[in-house]
């Protein structure tokens, strides 16, 4: 039995505990938005913040992370409305701005790299709120286990998508 | 198979009739029909519909409007990333119909039970006239005839705005207009269902002029974007059925080898697997994924394979294609620019240029590997759960792989990752898996492959050599231009599972294969250059490479990858025009226009000089060098019509000599596909395509050894990532005197490899005539 906390919920299941999490998040509690991309924390589809950390779900196992702070895709819009204070009905109707910004700037093309990609987003944006566009690349490329990747190559989406997120952080802070 | 669409094609024009419709609350009902020469007695007849397949003559197949004014639409073609059918697609059945963008609340795609045509994930805009276009433009004359009735005004007296008929003042809503009534209207289509193409409606109803457009031209937001970003799509990843499977495939150790013996499971490690073996196909089922991974891999390392080495190895690929390939086993191809006596004229020239172009094998390499669940029914009925780019020629295949019926295999559509043409024939590897995994347990199975299964074991596109000749005049002007296009076949659409386990399938590419799946060698890359005198331009084919030799009839398997065939003839006649030009002592993009004449392929030049702030000169730069640390600039252009969108593309580099890597610092776009339809999407697909484009040019070779596909991860195959893009700029030239809308995704990957080598040449006065520019590459072509 792993003990998780996963998006602020307390979950309990019962799978090897050399079990990777992408695993147990996808096929134990229902978590899909983190994605198998490689199983090798060589492409970032499958990052989840684990205390705020990004980190690559397909190569850590389940028991490492017992009694951390997880948060997946799906746990963005609270994990904003806590930092922000938001009562729980402004919190419903709340996007993390990330989020916000990737649907404005409408960077997904396939999309199915872009959950690594805003939950590294969300890393960068939590530890420097005004990042330069060779802050942002940087960040992508070197700070995480391997460079993030997209195959459809919608990285200048992505940059224009985190700096409108920053200014969106900007206007509700 | 039961087929409408073996139906000989035939053009008639619409016809419509009416009757009451019994239930309440009415749908207008568009139904198209296959219009055979039986036909002709009368519009009732039908041809018999496949059970789990939408009648493509009845109503809801096409359009639904309802009562309460929202409208459906239901398209084969899934989305891949393009977006289109969330966004064109909407705005074109809008303008046609005369209703808001925001009334088209439905878009059904891809699944083959509850979508009408088929086809591929591909030329979606249809060269301005997709299947949509039409179906909503039949749709509307419907409208207006039911409303001309209704209202007793006569149908040139009506106009309609927002979905509402107007006429000698009164009016009526479609939601109205529809209520307690059913419209059947009869439309020609043609085609195979479930082959490449789909189905094509024919005809020519009225459409709306260009002039009058309101909602094309506008930047709609693509909705299955908020979908994904929030986390509420169900990805085919997603699909979980209960009392599912999940399974690993144990791929052969070569791409030749027979199995001898699977190896054994180990039971007190894993419980609750099984090992299926079909042939060579070795599957390995678990109720937990992990146990599925871990039994997989302790399977593997007692599996016993033989031994087989029938390729040439990346090293000496080139030789091998040149010397050893049969090039005399397809007829060879030629343009229909193909003029005048080249010959002669390269016999007589002043200046010649000649030289060989060289393109690796790539892949389509999605970030997720391909996957798929299946559930082969106690009945026999099989549904697929997968994202494909032609679910229908999926469906047939399967039923092929089965000894079935296409009624008997329902493929269901769900987003995925992108994979830019591997399953527009029908399966991406692990479909027909699932399938016979499914069908061994009795129970719904998901195979999903890792990412090593999917560099080994899918297909590729294809490797590829040119040879040009080109003759200048005294004036510099191209006198004579020949190319040589030599390329194994690039679309091999067997499902590799079905190949394994040695079931029935299509046949491999080869001479009387048919269609996309022939050997020849198609022109695919339209000549822009019309008023040179002497053109010739060939194509040359022949199998794939390995395939014959190995005993499982595997070897290097092809597939059509974005900008099919057309990349790999566009590069060698770009980058050899920017030679010429430089032979002629001209500026590359002058040159390109004083040998153009049709206007639209000048504009994007023209538009691409401007936008990249290019200084007009001859290439390569007065102090162009090969040699030394400093990093040195140059620049490049490339030209292209594909899908009658006009491309041209600037590529400005820096190069260092002394390591051979090259970097890409600016990338312009001038895109002129006739009309926009959505600025915002078009932008993103060319940015993309530019960036995958980079990708291609400067990273992307699959490395192979004498048994098999050697690359296995992102650090062996690796592709851009964000420090590697430049600054871009893309601009779009809306031209609706055009008066269609071309192709705006594929292209956009293929424009930048001939530019980056030609800025390389423009910055070191070296051609390198060979892709990938890789750094090794570079290094001994500077050398040279």
């Amino acid at each position: 039995m792993v003990t998780l906390n996963v998006n602020g919920v307390r979950r309990e299941v019962l799978v090897p505990d050399d079990t990777p999490l992408l695993y147990v998040l996808r096929n134990d509690l229902g978590l899909v938005g983190p994605q198998f991309g490689c199983g090798l924390a060589q492409c970032g589809a499958c990052a989840v913040l684990v205390d705020g950390k990004e980190a690559r779900s397909c190569v850590t196992p389940v028991a490492s992370v017992a009694n951390q702070e997880i948060t997946t895709l799906e746990g963005l819009p609270a994990r904003w409305a806590k930092q922000k204070g938001l009562s729980a009905e402004e919190a419903k109707a709340t996007l993390h701005p990330v989020q916000q910004a990737w649907i404005e700037e409408q960077t997904p093309q396939c999309g199915f790299c872009q959950n690594g990609m805003m939950i590294k987003a969300t890393e960068l944006l939590e530890s420097n709120p005004n990042p330069t566009v060779a802050q942002i690349k940087d960040a992508y490329t070197n700070s995480g286990p391997s460079p993030n990747l997209c195959r459809c190559g919608t990285y200048l989406a992505i940059i224009e998508a985190v700096q409108h997120a920053a200014t969106i952080i900007g206007k509700r802070s | 198979m039961a087929t409408i669409s073996e139906k000989p094609a035939s053009v008639l024009g619409p016809t419509l009739s009416r009757r009451q419709f019994i239930k309440a609350g009415g749908v207008l009902v568009v139904g198209f029909t296959f219009v055979g020469p039986e036909l002709l007695k009368g519009d009732t007849a039908r041809t018999a519909v496949m059970k789990n397949s939408l009648d493509p003559t009845l109503g809801s197949s096409w359009v639904e409007i309802h009562p309460d004014n929202t409208v459906l639409i239901r398209t084969g073609k899934s989305d891949f990333g393009q977006g289109s059918t969330f966004t064109a697609y909407r705005q074109i059945v809008a303008e046609e119909l005369r209703v808001p963008f925001e009334a088209i609340t439905t878009v059904v795609s891809g699944d083959t039970d509850r979508t009408p045509d088929g086809s591929g994930a591909f030329d979606f805009l249809g060269r301005g006239t997709p299947n949509i276009r039409k179906a909503a433009a039949y749709t509307y004359q419907a409208l207006l005839d039911l409303a001309s009735e209704k209202l007793g005004v006569p149908k040139d007296k009506l106009s309609v705005k927002e979905g509402v008929v107007s006429g000698s003042g009164k009016s009526v809503s479609y939601g109205d207009l529809i209520k307690n009534q059913q419209l059947k209207l009869t439309i020609p289509v043609k085609g195979d269902l479930t082959s490449i193409f789909g189905l094509t409606i024919e005809g020519d109803p009225p459409m709306k002029p260009v002039s009058e457009y309101t909602i094309i031209g506008k930047s709609f937001k693509n909705s299955v974007i908020s979908s994904k970003v929030r986390a509420q799509e169900t990805w085919a990843t997603d699909v979980r059925l209960p009392g599912m499977l999940h399974a690993r495939i144990v791929h052969p150790k070569t791409l030749g080898s027979t199995l001898i013996s699977a190896g054994q499971l180990d039971k007190s490690k894993f419980p609750n697997a099984q090992v299926i073996v079909k042939g060579n196909l070795v599957g390995v089922v678990a109720p937990t994924e992990w146990e599925a991974i871990n039994a997989a891999d302790q399977v593997a390392s007692g599996t016993k394979w033989t031994d087989w080495k029938g390729l040439p190895s990346n090293a000496k690929l080139y030789r091998h294609l040149r010397e050893e390939c049969d090039w005399k086993a397809a007829p060879v191809e030629k343009s229909h620019d193909s003029k005048g006596d080249v010959r002669l004229a390269l016999t007589s020239a002043q200046k010649k240029h000649s030289g060989t172009y060289q393109l690796s094998y790539m892949k389509h390499a999605p970030i997720g590997p391909t996957m798929a669940v299946a559930d082969v029914k106690p009945d026999g009925s099989v549904h697929v759960y997968t994202h494909n780019q032609n679910p229908q020629a999926l469906r047939g295949e399967i039923a092929m792989m089965l000894l079935t019926t296409p009624d008997h295999v329902v493929v269901h559509s769900y987003p995925g990752p992108g994979h830019y043409g591997r399953s527009n024939g029908g399966n991406a590897g692990a479909e027909d898996e699932a399938v016979l995994l499914s069908q061994a347990v009795g129970k719904p199975v998901r195979v999903q492959w890792m990412r090593a299964d999917d560099l080994q074991w899918s297909t590729q596109a294809a490797a590829a050599f040119s040879d040009v000749e080109i003759a200048l005049d005294e004036k510099g002007k191209i006198a004579a231009y020949q190319i040589d296009h030599y390329m194994p076949a690039m679309q091999d659409d067997r499902p590799i599972g079905a190949v394994l386990a040695g079931l029935p399938t299509m046949s491999a590419p080869d001479v009387h294969s048919g269609g996309v799946t022939a050997i020849g060698n198609g022109l695919e890359d339209p000549w822009v250059y019309a008023p040179v005198p002497n053109v010739i331009e060939r194509g040359h084919g022949t199998f794939q490479v390995g395939q014959k030799a190995s005993p499982i009839a595997v070897g290097l398997r092809d597939h059509s990858m974005r900008t099919p065939g057309q990349f790999q003839q566009n590069y060698p006649r770009e980058l050899a025009i920017s030679e010429a030009a430089a032979l002629a002592g001209a500026d590359a993009i002058q040159f390109r226009i004083d040998h153009a004449s049709e206007e639209r392929a000048i504009g994007v030049l023209k538009s691409v000089r401007e936008a990249s702030g290019w200084d007009t000169r001859p290439s390569p730069r007065p102090d162009a060098t090969s040699t030394g640390s400093a990093p040195i600039r140059g620049r490049g252009v490339s030209l292209m019509l594909r899908s009658g969108t006009y491309w041209a593309c600037v590529c400005q580099v820096a190069v260092n000599p002394s390591t051979g890597k090259i970097v890409v610092e600016k990338y312009t776009a001038a895109v002129d596909p006739g009309i926009v339809v959505n600025p915002m999407q078009l932008k993103r697909n060319v940015e993309g395509g530019a960036v995958m484009g980079i990708s291609h040019a400067l990273f992307e070779e699959v490395m192979f050894d004498e048994s098999g596909i050697t690359v296995d991860d992102w650090t062996t195959y690796p592709i851009a990532t964000m420090s590697d893009i430049p600054e871009v700029k893309v601009v779009l030239l809306d031209n609706p005197k055009v008066g269609a809308y071309g192709g705006g995704s594929e292209a956009a990957n293929a424009l930048a490899a001939p530019a980056i080598a030609a800025a390389l040449h423009d910055a070191t006065g070296k051609t390198i005539r060979r892709l990938p520019l890789k750094p090794a590459y570079v290094l001994a072509g500077l050398k040279t």
